[in-house]
Protein backbone atom coordinates (compact mmCIF):
# COMPACT_ATOMS: atom_id res chain seq x y z
CA UNK A 1 0.00 0.00 0.00
CA UNK A 2 2.77 2.33 1.06
CA UNK A 3 4.90 1.52 -1.97
CA UNK A 4 1.86 2.03 -4.19
CA UNK A 5 1.39 5.49 -2.74
CA UNK A 6 5.09 6.20 -3.18
CA UNK A 7 4.94 5.20 -6.83
CA UNK A 8 1.90 7.42 -7.37
CA UNK A 9 3.73 10.28 -5.66
CA UNK A 10 6.82 9.77 -7.82
CA UNK A 11 4.74 9.72 -11.01
CA UNK A 12 2.92 12.88 -9.94
CA UNK A 13 6.14 14.78 -9.20
CA UNK A 14 7.65 13.67 -12.50
CA UNK A 15 4.55 14.92 -14.30
CA UNK A 16 4.95 18.22 -12.48
CA UNK A 17 8.52 18.52 -13.74
CA UNK A 18 7.54 17.49 -17.25
CA UNK A 19 4.78 20.10 -17.16
CA UNK A 20 7.29 22.80 -16.25
CA UNK A 21 9.65 21.63 -18.98
CA UNK A 22 7.25 21.26 -21.90
CA UNK A 23 4.68 23.95 -21.15
CA UNK A 24 7.06 26.84 -20.77
CA UNK A 25 5.83 30.32 -19.88
CA UNK A 26 5.43 31.55 -23.45
CA UNK A 27 3.57 28.49 -24.73
CA UNK A 28 0.43 28.81 -22.60
CA UNK A 29 -0.42 32.46 -23.47
CA UNK A 30 0.54 31.82 -27.10
CA UNK A 31 -1.91 28.90 -27.33
CA UNK A 32 -4.71 30.81 -25.62
CA UNK A 33 -4.14 33.88 -27.79
CA UNK A 34 -4.22 31.72 -30.93
CA UNK A 35 -7.60 30.22 -30.06
CA UNK A 36 -9.13 33.53 -28.93
CA UNK A 37 -8.05 35.22 -32.16
CA UNK A 38 -9.30 32.30 -34.23
CA UNK A 39 -12.73 32.41 -32.60
CA UNK A 40 -12.90 36.16 -33.21
CA UNK A 41 -11.66 36.22 -36.81
CA UNK A 42 -12.99 33.04 -38.41
CA UNK A 43 -16.66 33.52 -39.24
CA UNK A 44 -19.23 30.77 -38.62
CA UNK A 45 -22.96 30.96 -39.21
CA UNK A 46 -24.02 27.53 -37.88
CA UNK A 47 -22.74 25.61 -34.90
CA UNK A 48 -21.80 22.62 -37.09
CA UNK A 49 -19.26 24.85 -38.85
CA UNK A 50 -17.19 25.27 -35.69
CA UNK A 51 -15.46 21.93 -36.21
CA UNK A 52 -14.54 22.92 -39.77
CA UNK A 53 -13.20 26.25 -38.49
CA UNK A 54 -11.20 24.68 -35.67
CA UNK A 55 -9.67 21.44 -36.95
CA UNK A 56 -7.06 22.65 -39.49
CA UNK A 57 -5.73 25.54 -37.35
CA UNK A 58 -5.59 23.29 -34.28
CA UNK A 59 -3.58 20.78 -36.32
CA UNK A 60 -1.01 23.45 -37.13
CA UNK A 61 -0.98 24.62 -33.52
CA UNK A 62 -0.35 21.04 -32.36
CA UNK A 63 2.51 20.64 -34.86
CA UNK A 64 4.18 23.85 -33.70
CA UNK A 65 3.54 23.08 -30.03
CA UNK A 66 4.96 19.58 -29.97
CA UNK A 67 7.87 19.99 -32.41
CA UNK A 68 10.33 20.71 -29.59
CA UNK A 69 9.14 17.93 -27.27
CA UNK A 70 12.46 16.13 -27.68
CA UNK A 71 14.54 18.45 -29.90
CA UNK A 72 14.88 20.80 -26.91
CA UNK A 73 17.11 18.09 -25.43
CA UNK A 74 19.29 18.14 -28.54
CA UNK A 75 19.68 21.92 -28.72
CA UNK A 76 20.51 22.14 -25.02
CA UNK A 77 22.99 19.20 -25.34
CA UNK A 78 21.18 17.40 -22.55
CA UNK A 79 20.63 14.60 -25.05
CA UNK A 80 24.32 13.68 -24.68
CA UNK A 81 23.71 12.99 -21.00
CA UNK A 82 20.34 11.36 -21.70
CA UNK A 83 22.14 8.96 -24.00
CA UNK A 84 23.39 7.25 -20.83
CA UNK A 85 19.86 6.82 -19.43
CA UNK A 86 17.73 3.71 -19.99
CA UNK A 87 15.66 4.00 -23.17
CA UNK A 88 12.49 3.05 -21.27
CA UNK A 89 12.89 6.09 -18.99
CA UNK A 90 13.63 8.39 -21.92
CA UNK A 91 10.58 7.21 -23.84
CA UNK A 92 8.47 7.52 -20.70
CA UNK A 93 9.55 11.13 -20.38
CA UNK A 94 8.67 11.88 -24.02
CA UNK A 95 5.29 10.15 -23.65
CA UNK A 96 4.51 12.20 -20.54
CA UNK A 97 5.44 15.44 -22.28
CA UNK A 98 3.28 14.50 -25.27
CA UNK A 99 0.38 13.67 -23.00
CA UNK A 100 0.61 16.99 -21.11
CA UNK A 101 0.75 18.98 -24.33
CA UNK A 102 -2.09 17.01 -25.95
CA UNK A 103 -4.31 17.55 -22.91
CA UNK A 104 -3.56 21.27 -23.00
CA UNK A 105 -4.31 21.43 -26.73
CA UNK A 106 -7.55 19.50 -26.27
CA UNK A 107 -8.59 21.92 -23.54
CA UNK A 108 -7.82 24.77 -25.93
CA UNK A 109 -9.99 23.11 -28.56
CA UNK A 110 -12.85 22.84 -26.05
CA UNK A 111 -12.32 26.45 -25.02
CA UNK A 112 -12.34 27.48 -28.69
CA UNK A 113 -15.68 25.73 -29.23
CA UNK A 114 -17.18 27.71 -26.37
CA UNK A 115 -15.62 30.98 -27.55
CA UNK A 116 -17.18 30.57 -30.99
CA UNK A 117 -20.55 30.36 -29.29
CA UNK A 118 -19.70 33.35 -27.10
CA UNK A 119 -18.35 35.68 -29.78
CA UNK A 120 -20.27 34.65 -32.87
CA UNK A 121 -23.52 33.18 -31.54
CA UNK A 122 -23.94 30.65 -34.37
CA UNK A 123 -27.36 29.21 -35.22
CA UNK A 124 -28.10 25.81 -33.80
CA UNK A 125 -29.77 23.09 -35.85
CA UNK A 126 -32.99 22.70 -33.83
CA UNK A 127 -34.69 24.21 -30.80
CA UNK A 128 -35.82 22.57 -27.58
CA UNK A 129 -34.75 19.26 -26.08
CA UNK A 130 -33.91 17.70 -29.47
CA UNK A 131 -31.78 20.66 -30.42
CA UNK A 132 -29.87 20.46 -27.15
CA UNK A 133 -29.30 16.73 -27.59
CA UNK A 134 -28.07 17.12 -31.17
CA UNK A 135 -25.72 19.95 -30.09
CA UNK A 136 -24.35 17.74 -27.34
CA UNK A 137 -23.75 14.89 -29.79
CA UNK A 138 -22.18 17.32 -32.23
CA UNK A 139 -19.83 18.57 -29.49
CA UNK A 140 -18.88 15.04 -28.43
CA UNK A 141 -18.03 14.13 -32.02
CA UNK A 142 -16.05 17.35 -32.35
CA UNK A 143 -14.23 16.52 -29.11
CA UNK A 144 -13.36 13.00 -30.28
CA UNK A 145 -12.17 14.25 -33.66
CA UNK A 146 -10.04 16.98 -32.05
CA UNK A 147 -8.41 14.58 -29.59
CA UNK A 148 -7.30 12.43 -32.52
CA UNK A 149 -6.28 15.42 -34.65
CA UNK A 150 -4.11 17.16 -32.05
CA UNK A 151 -2.59 13.86 -30.95
CA UNK A 152 -1.72 12.86 -34.50
CA UNK A 153 -0.19 16.20 -35.49
CA UNK A 154 1.70 16.49 -32.22
CA UNK A 155 3.18 13.01 -32.48
CA UNK A 156 4.00 13.45 -36.17
CA UNK A 157 5.65 16.80 -35.63
CA UNK A 158 7.79 15.43 -32.77
CA UNK A 159 8.82 12.42 -34.85
CA UNK A 160 9.76 14.46 -37.92
CA UNK A 161 11.66 16.96 -35.79
CA UNK A 162 13.62 14.10 -34.20
CA UNK A 163 14.34 12.53 -37.58
CA UNK A 164 15.68 15.85 -38.87
CA UNK A 165 17.14 16.86 -35.48
CA UNK A 166 15.57 20.27 -35.97
CA UNK A 167 12.14 21.45 -34.84
CA UNK A 168 11.77 23.96 -37.68
CA UNK A 169 12.36 21.25 -40.27
CA UNK A 170 9.79 19.12 -38.48
CA UNK A 171 7.27 21.95 -38.50
CA UNK A 172 8.04 22.63 -42.16
CA UNK A 173 7.43 19.00 -43.13
CA UNK A 174 4.12 19.06 -41.22
CA UNK A 175 3.06 22.27 -42.97
CA UNK A 176 3.65 20.64 -46.36
CA UNK A 177 1.51 17.65 -45.35
CA UNK A 178 -1.09 20.04 -43.91
CA UNK A 179 -1.32 22.04 -47.15
CA UNK A 180 -1.73 18.87 -49.23
CA UNK A 181 -4.30 17.15 -47.03
CA UNK A 182 -6.23 20.30 -46.14
CA UNK A 183 -6.87 21.19 -49.78
CA UNK A 184 -10.09 20.26 -51.51
CA UNK A 185 -8.23 19.85 -54.79
CA UNK A 186 -5.75 17.22 -53.58
CA UNK A 187 -6.65 16.10 -50.06
CA UNK A 188 -10.39 15.69 -50.37
CA UNK A 189 -10.44 14.67 -54.02
CA UNK A 190 -7.75 11.99 -53.84
CA UNK A 191 -8.05 10.67 -50.31
CA UNK A 192 -11.81 11.17 -49.74
CA UNK A 193 -13.00 9.70 -46.45
CA UNK A 194 -9.45 8.40 -45.77
CA UNK A 195 -8.08 11.93 -45.73
CA UNK A 196 -6.63 12.92 -42.35
CA UNK A 197 -8.86 16.02 -42.51
CA UNK A 198 -11.97 13.96 -43.28
CA UNK A 199 -13.80 15.60 -40.35
CA UNK A 200 -13.29 19.03 -41.93
CA UNK A 201 -14.47 17.79 -45.36
CA UNK A 202 -17.44 15.81 -44.03
CA UNK A 203 -20.96 16.40 -45.33
CA UNK A 204 -22.16 18.75 -42.60
CA UNK A 205 -25.75 18.67 -43.77
CA UNK A 206 -25.95 14.91 -43.33
CA UNK A 207 -25.63 14.36 -39.58
CA UNK A 208 -25.90 10.61 -40.04
CA UNK A 209 -22.75 10.45 -42.15
CA UNK A 210 -19.91 9.03 -40.08
CA UNK A 211 -17.67 8.03 -42.97
CA UNK A 212 -15.13 10.66 -41.79
CA UNK A 213 -14.19 8.22 -39.04
CA UNK A 214 -12.10 6.42 -41.68
CA UNK A 215 -9.79 9.45 -41.87
CA UNK A 216 -9.48 9.55 -38.09
CA UNK A 217 -8.69 5.85 -38.13
CA UNK A 218 -5.81 6.63 -40.49
CA UNK A 219 -4.63 9.31 -38.03
CA UNK A 220 -4.83 6.88 -35.11
CA UNK A 221 -2.91 4.12 -36.91
CA UNK A 222 -0.29 6.57 -38.19
CA UNK A 223 0.08 8.05 -34.70
CA UNK A 224 0.59 4.62 -33.14
CA UNK A 225 3.13 3.74 -35.84
CA UNK A 226 4.95 7.03 -35.24
CA UNK A 227 5.16 6.32 -31.50
CA UNK A 228 6.37 2.79 -32.23
CA UNK A 229 9.31 3.93 -34.38
CA UNK A 230 10.24 6.80 -32.06
CA UNK A 231 12.62 4.75 -29.85
CA UNK A 232 14.69 3.75 -32.90
CA UNK A 233 14.72 7.34 -34.12
CA UNK A 234 15.80 8.60 -30.69
CA UNK A 235 18.50 5.93 -30.51
CA UNK A 236 19.90 6.83 -33.94
CA UNK A 237 19.20 10.56 -34.20
CA UNK A 238 18.55 11.65 -30.64
CA UNK A 239 22.02 12.83 -29.65
CA UNK B 1 38.59 0.63 -13.34
CA UNK B 2 40.72 1.09 -16.44
CA UNK B 3 39.91 2.12 -19.97
CA UNK B 4 41.94 0.79 -22.86
CA UNK B 5 41.89 2.36 -26.30
CA UNK B 6 43.60 0.58 -29.17
CA UNK B 7 44.08 1.93 -32.68
CA UNK B 8 40.98 4.12 -32.33
CA UNK B 9 39.90 5.99 -35.44
CA UNK B 10 36.91 8.28 -35.91
CA UNK B 11 36.26 9.61 -39.39
CA UNK B 12 33.17 11.70 -40.07
CA UNK B 13 30.99 11.58 -43.15
CA UNK B 14 32.77 14.65 -44.54
CA UNK B 15 36.02 12.58 -44.48
CA UNK B 16 37.49 14.58 -41.59
CA UNK B 17 39.47 12.31 -39.27
CA UNK B 18 38.94 13.51 -35.72
CA UNK B 19 40.87 10.65 -34.07
CA UNK B 20 43.64 8.99 -35.98
CA UNK B 21 44.79 5.50 -34.89
CA UNK B 22 45.10 6.49 -31.23
CA UNK B 23 46.24 4.23 -28.37
CA UNK B 24 45.68 5.13 -24.73
CA UNK B 25 45.27 3.54 -21.34
CA UNK B 26 43.42 5.49 -18.67
CA UNK B 27 44.14 4.26 -15.14
CA UNK B 28 42.18 5.05 -11.94
CA UNK B 29 42.22 8.57 -10.46
CA UNK B 30 42.10 11.80 -12.42
CA UNK B 31 43.50 11.59 -15.92
CA UNK B 32 43.96 14.82 -17.85
CA UNK B 33 43.31 15.29 -21.52
CA UNK B 34 45.03 18.33 -22.88
CA UNK B 35 44.87 19.75 -26.37
CA UNK B 36 44.03 22.75 -28.47
CA UNK B 37 40.51 23.35 -29.82
CA UNK B 38 39.76 20.82 -32.53
CA UNK B 39 42.41 18.36 -31.29
CA UNK B 40 39.81 15.59 -30.94
CA UNK B 41 39.22 15.68 -27.18
CA UNK B 42 35.46 16.06 -27.38
CA UNK B 43 35.23 13.39 -30.09
CA UNK B 44 37.14 10.99 -27.84
CA UNK B 45 34.77 11.75 -24.99
CA UNK B 46 31.77 11.22 -27.23
CA UNK B 47 33.15 7.80 -28.14
CA UNK B 48 33.74 6.95 -24.49
CA UNK B 49 30.19 8.00 -23.58
CA UNK B 50 28.82 5.81 -26.42
CA UNK B 51 27.36 8.85 -28.18
CA UNK B 52 29.60 8.18 -31.16
CA UNK B 53 30.63 4.84 -32.63
CA UNK B 54 34.26 4.64 -33.74
CA UNK B 55 35.13 3.98 -37.36
CA UNK B 56 37.94 1.63 -36.33
CA UNK B 57 39.84 0.27 -33.36
CA UNK B 58 38.68 -0.98 -29.99
CA UNK B 59 37.76 0.51 -26.65
CA UNK B 60 37.27 -1.50 -23.47
CA UNK B 61 36.03 -0.41 -20.07
CA UNK B 62 37.11 -2.78 -17.33
CA UNK B 63 37.46 -5.44 -20.00
CA UNK B 64 33.99 -4.82 -21.47
CA UNK B 65 34.35 -4.05 -25.18
CA UNK B 66 32.45 -1.06 -26.55
CA UNK B 67 29.81 -2.42 -28.89
CA UNK B 68 26.04 -2.03 -29.25
CA UNK B 69 25.45 -5.18 -27.23
CA UNK B 70 27.37 -3.87 -24.23
CA UNK B 71 26.30 -0.22 -24.41
CA UNK B 72 23.63 -0.71 -21.73
CA UNK B 73 26.16 -2.19 -19.28
CA UNK B 74 28.77 0.48 -20.06
CA UNK B 75 26.33 3.40 -19.83
CA UNK B 76 25.43 2.43 -16.26
CA UNK B 77 29.07 2.85 -15.23
CA UNK B 78 29.48 6.30 -16.76
CA UNK B 79 28.73 9.84 -15.63
CA UNK B 80 29.14 12.64 -18.15
CA UNK B 81 29.29 16.41 -18.05
CA UNK B 82 29.45 17.80 -21.59
CA UNK B 83 31.30 20.99 -22.43
CA UNK B 84 28.21 23.17 -22.74
CA UNK B 85 25.02 21.86 -21.28
CA UNK B 86 21.90 23.90 -20.60
CA UNK B 87 20.09 22.27 -17.73
CA UNK B 88 16.32 22.72 -17.39
CA UNK B 89 15.98 26.50 -16.93
CA UNK B 90 12.46 26.42 -15.45
CA UNK B 91 13.26 23.83 -12.79
CA UNK B 92 14.89 24.58 -9.47
CA UNK B 93 18.27 23.01 -8.64
CA UNK B 94 16.60 20.37 -6.46
CA UNK B 95 13.89 19.61 -9.04
CA UNK B 96 16.38 19.42 -11.89
CA UNK B 97 18.57 16.94 -10.01
CA UNK B 98 15.60 14.86 -8.86
CA UNK B 99 14.31 14.74 -12.42
CA UNK B 100 17.66 13.79 -13.96
CA UNK B 101 18.32 11.26 -11.21
CA UNK B 102 14.97 9.63 -11.89
CA UNK B 103 15.70 9.49 -15.63
CA UNK B 104 19.07 7.92 -14.84
CA UNK B 105 17.19 5.19 -13.00
CA UNK B 106 18.42 6.07 -9.50
CA UNK B 107 15.83 5.03 -6.87
CA UNK B 108 14.04 8.08 -5.44
CA UNK B 109 15.25 7.68 -1.86
CA UNK B 110 18.91 7.14 -2.75
CA UNK B 111 18.68 9.95 -5.24
CA UNK B 112 17.39 12.33 -2.55
CA UNK B 113 20.21 11.37 -0.19
CA UNK B 114 22.87 11.79 -2.87
CA UNK B 115 21.45 15.16 -3.95
CA UNK B 116 21.62 16.38 -0.35
CA UNK B 117 25.17 15.10 0.03
CA UNK B 118 26.49 16.61 -3.18
CA UNK B 119 24.64 19.91 -2.72
CA UNK B 120 26.38 20.31 0.58
CA UNK B 121 29.73 19.28 -0.89
CA UNK B 122 29.37 21.80 -3.71
CA UNK B 123 28.11 24.58 -1.40
CA UNK B 124 24.83 24.74 -3.28
CA UNK B 125 22.63 23.79 -0.33
CA UNK B 126 21.24 27.30 0.09
CA UNK B 127 20.58 27.61 -3.65
CA UNK B 128 18.60 24.36 -3.99
CA UNK B 129 15.33 26.28 -4.42
CA UNK B 130 16.69 28.65 -7.05
CA UNK B 131 15.75 28.12 -10.68
CA UNK B 132 18.58 26.98 -12.93
CA UNK B 133 18.20 30.11 -15.07
CA UNK B 134 18.95 32.25 -11.99
CA UNK B 135 22.32 30.59 -11.33
CA UNK B 136 25.75 31.89 -12.31
CA UNK B 137 27.89 30.00 -14.83
CA UNK B 138 29.97 28.39 -12.10
CA UNK B 139 26.92 27.25 -10.13
CA UNK B 140 25.43 25.72 -13.27
CA UNK B 141 28.65 23.74 -13.80
CA UNK B 142 28.48 22.53 -10.22
CA UNK B 143 24.88 21.38 -10.75
CA UNK B 144 26.05 19.73 -13.98
CA UNK B 145 28.75 17.93 -12.04
CA UNK B 146 26.22 16.70 -9.46
CA UNK B 147 23.95 15.29 -12.18
CA UNK B 148 26.94 13.39 -13.57
CA UNK B 149 27.60 11.91 -10.12
CA UNK B 150 24.03 10.94 -9.22
CA UNK B 151 24.34 7.36 -10.44
CA UNK B 152 27.67 7.00 -8.56
CA UNK B 153 29.60 6.29 -11.79
CA UNK B 154 32.83 4.37 -11.82
CA UNK B 155 33.99 6.38 -14.80
CA UNK B 156 33.35 10.12 -14.82
CA UNK B 157 33.91 12.08 -18.02
CA UNK B 158 34.18 15.84 -17.70
CA UNK B 159 34.61 18.01 -20.75
CA UNK B 160 36.21 21.41 -20.15
CA UNK B 161 34.35 22.19 -16.92
CA UNK B 162 36.39 25.28 -16.08
CA UNK B 163 36.12 27.17 -19.37
CA UNK B 164 34.80 30.69 -18.89
CA UNK B 165 34.79 30.56 -15.11
CA UNK B 166 36.38 33.05 -12.72
CA UNK B 167 39.48 31.85 -10.78
CA UNK B 168 37.56 31.12 -7.58
CA UNK B 169 34.99 28.95 -9.36
CA UNK B 170 37.73 27.18 -11.29
CA UNK B 171 39.54 26.29 -8.09
CA UNK B 172 36.26 25.09 -6.56
CA UNK B 173 35.51 22.83 -9.53
CA UNK B 174 39.04 21.46 -9.50
CA UNK B 175 38.87 20.68 -5.80
CA UNK B 176 35.53 19.00 -6.28
CA UNK B 177 36.98 16.76 -8.94
CA UNK B 178 39.80 15.75 -6.63
CA UNK B 179 37.26 15.01 -3.85
CA UNK B 180 35.26 12.84 -6.24
CA UNK B 181 38.25 10.95 -7.60
CA UNK B 182 38.41 8.40 -4.78
CA UNK B 183 37.49 4.94 -6.07
CA UNK B 184 36.73 6.13 -9.56
CA UNK B 185 38.37 7.12 -12.82
CA UNK B 186 37.91 10.70 -13.98
CA UNK B 187 38.76 11.81 -17.48
CA UNK B 188 39.18 15.55 -17.32
CA UNK B 189 39.49 17.38 -20.60
CA UNK B 190 40.72 20.95 -20.75
CA UNK B 191 42.93 23.36 -22.60
CA UNK B 192 43.85 25.15 -19.40
CA UNK B 193 47.21 23.74 -18.32
CA UNK B 194 46.96 25.08 -14.75
CA UNK B 195 43.83 23.03 -14.14
CA UNK B 196 45.67 19.82 -14.88
CA UNK B 197 48.67 20.77 -12.80
CA UNK B 198 46.34 21.25 -9.85
CA UNK B 199 44.35 18.06 -10.20
CA UNK B 200 46.08 15.15 -11.85
CA UNK B 201 49.44 13.50 -12.16
CA UNK B 202 48.90 11.70 -15.44
CA UNK B 203 47.76 13.16 -18.72
CA UNK B 204 47.64 12.78 -22.47
CA UNK B 205 48.33 15.56 -24.94
CA UNK B 206 46.29 15.50 -28.13
CA UNK B 207 46.83 17.22 -31.42
CA UNK B 208 45.03 16.65 -34.70
CA UNK B 209 43.51 13.41 -33.47
CA UNK B 210 46.76 11.88 -32.22
CA UNK B 211 48.30 11.48 -28.79
CA UNK B 212 51.60 13.34 -28.78
CA UNK B 213 52.35 12.45 -25.19
CA UNK B 214 51.01 10.10 -22.53
CA UNK B 215 52.50 9.95 -19.08
CA UNK B 216 53.08 11.90 -15.92
CA UNK B 217 53.13 15.67 -15.64
CA UNK B 218 56.63 15.50 -14.24
CA UNK B 219 57.94 13.59 -17.25
CA UNK B 220 56.20 16.02 -19.58
CA UNK B 221 58.00 18.89 -17.91
CA UNK B 222 61.22 16.89 -18.06
CA UNK B 223 60.91 16.56 -21.83
CA UNK B 224 61.05 20.33 -22.24
CA UNK B 225 64.08 20.63 -19.99
CA UNK B 226 66.91 22.42 -21.75
CA UNK B 227 64.61 23.81 -24.42
CA UNK B 228 63.29 26.86 -22.58
CA UNK B 229 65.26 30.09 -22.59
CA UNK B 230 64.93 33.52 -21.12
CA UNK B 231 66.24 36.58 -22.90
CA UNK B 232 65.85 40.30 -22.72
CA UNK B 233 65.24 42.62 -25.67
CA UNK B 234 65.03 46.38 -25.75
CA UNK B 235 62.02 46.97 -28.01
CA UNK B 236 58.77 45.33 -28.96
CA UNK B 237 59.93 45.17 -32.60
CA UNK B 238 62.82 42.94 -31.57
CA UNK B 239 60.49 40.67 -29.65
CA UNK B 240 58.28 40.38 -32.73
CA UNK B 241 61.36 39.48 -34.75
CA UNK B 242 62.10 36.71 -32.23
CA UNK B 243 58.58 35.33 -32.61
CA UNK B 244 59.28 34.66 -36.27
CA UNK B 245 62.12 32.29 -35.42
CA UNK B 246 61.07 30.77 -32.09
CA UNK B 247 58.03 29.80 -30.04
CA UNK B 248 57.48 32.52 -27.49
CA UNK B 249 55.58 31.27 -24.45
CA UNK B 250 55.49 34.62 -22.68
CA UNK B 251 56.47 38.27 -23.00
CA UNK B 252 56.71 40.64 -20.11
CA UNK B 253 57.62 44.30 -19.84
CA UNK B 254 60.47 44.77 -17.36
CA UNK B 255 62.50 47.79 -16.33
CA UNK B 256 64.68 48.21 -19.41
CA UNK B 257 62.88 46.35 -22.17
CA UNK B 258 60.99 43.08 -22.54
CA UNK B 259 61.70 39.71 -21.01
CA UNK B 260 60.89 36.96 -23.51
CA UNK B 261 60.52 33.26 -22.78
CA UNK B 262 61.55 31.18 -25.77
CA UNK B 263 61.09 27.54 -26.58
CA UNK B 264 63.71 26.17 -28.88
CA UNK B 265 65.14 22.71 -29.52
CA UNK B 266 68.59 24.21 -30.03
CA UNK B 267 70.17 27.07 -28.06
CA UNK B 268 68.96 30.33 -29.58
CA UNK B 269 71.51 32.45 -31.42
CA UNK B 270 70.98 35.38 -29.11
CA UNK B 271 73.37 37.14 -26.84
CA UNK B 272 72.24 36.89 -23.23
CA UNK B 273 69.79 33.99 -23.66
CA UNK B 274 69.90 31.80 -20.55
CA UNK B 275 68.28 28.41 -20.02
CA UNK B 276 65.50 28.31 -17.45
CA UNK B 277 63.15 25.87 -15.69
CA UNK B 278 60.32 24.62 -17.94
CA UNK B 279 56.76 25.11 -16.75
CA UNK B 280 53.95 22.78 -17.73
CA UNK B 281 52.76 25.35 -20.22
CA UNK B 282 56.22 25.51 -21.82
CA UNK B 283 56.29 21.74 -21.98
CA UNK B 284 52.89 21.65 -23.65
CA UNK B 285 53.99 24.17 -26.28
CA UNK B 286 57.23 22.27 -26.79
CA UNK B 287 55.47 18.91 -27.23
CA UNK B 288 52.73 20.18 -29.53
CA UNK B 289 55.14 22.04 -31.80
CA UNK B 290 58.11 19.69 -31.65
CA UNK B 291 57.70 18.26 -35.13
CA UNK B 292 56.97 21.46 -36.98
CA UNK B 293 59.79 23.27 -35.15
CA UNK B 294 62.35 20.61 -35.98
CA UNK B 295 61.54 21.16 -39.66
CA UNK B 296 61.74 24.93 -39.22
CA UNK B 297 65.03 24.93 -37.37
Amino acid sequence: MKSGLNLRGEAASNLKYEFKICLSNYKIPFGVFFVVMLSLIRGVAYSFEIGIAMEPPMAILAAVFCADTYTREITSRRSQVQRLYPMKKRMGSIAERMMIQEIFLTLLAVMGYGLFFLFQRPRISAMGQDGLRSEAVQFLLYFAAMVITVSFWGILSNLLSCVMRNMWMGIGACVILWVITNSGVIGDRYFGVWNIFSYTFRDVENSGDFSWICGKLVCTCAGIAAMAVLPQVIEKRGC
Amino acid sequence: MSIKIKDLTVTFKNKVTAIDHADLEIPGGIFGLLGENGAGKTTLMRVLTTVLSPTGGTVTLDGIPYNEKNYGKIQKKIGYLPQEIDLYPNLSVQECLEYMGDLAGVPRRECGERIGYYLEKTSLQEHRGKKIKQLSGGMKRRVGLIQALLNEPEFLIIDEPTTGLDPEERIRIRNLLVDCSKDRTILFSTHVVEDLAATCDRLAVMKKGKFLYTGSLKDLQQQAKGHVWLCRVKEEAMARELEKGYRVSSKQYVENGLQVRLISRTPPRLAGAVPCEATLEDAYIYITNRESDSCRQ
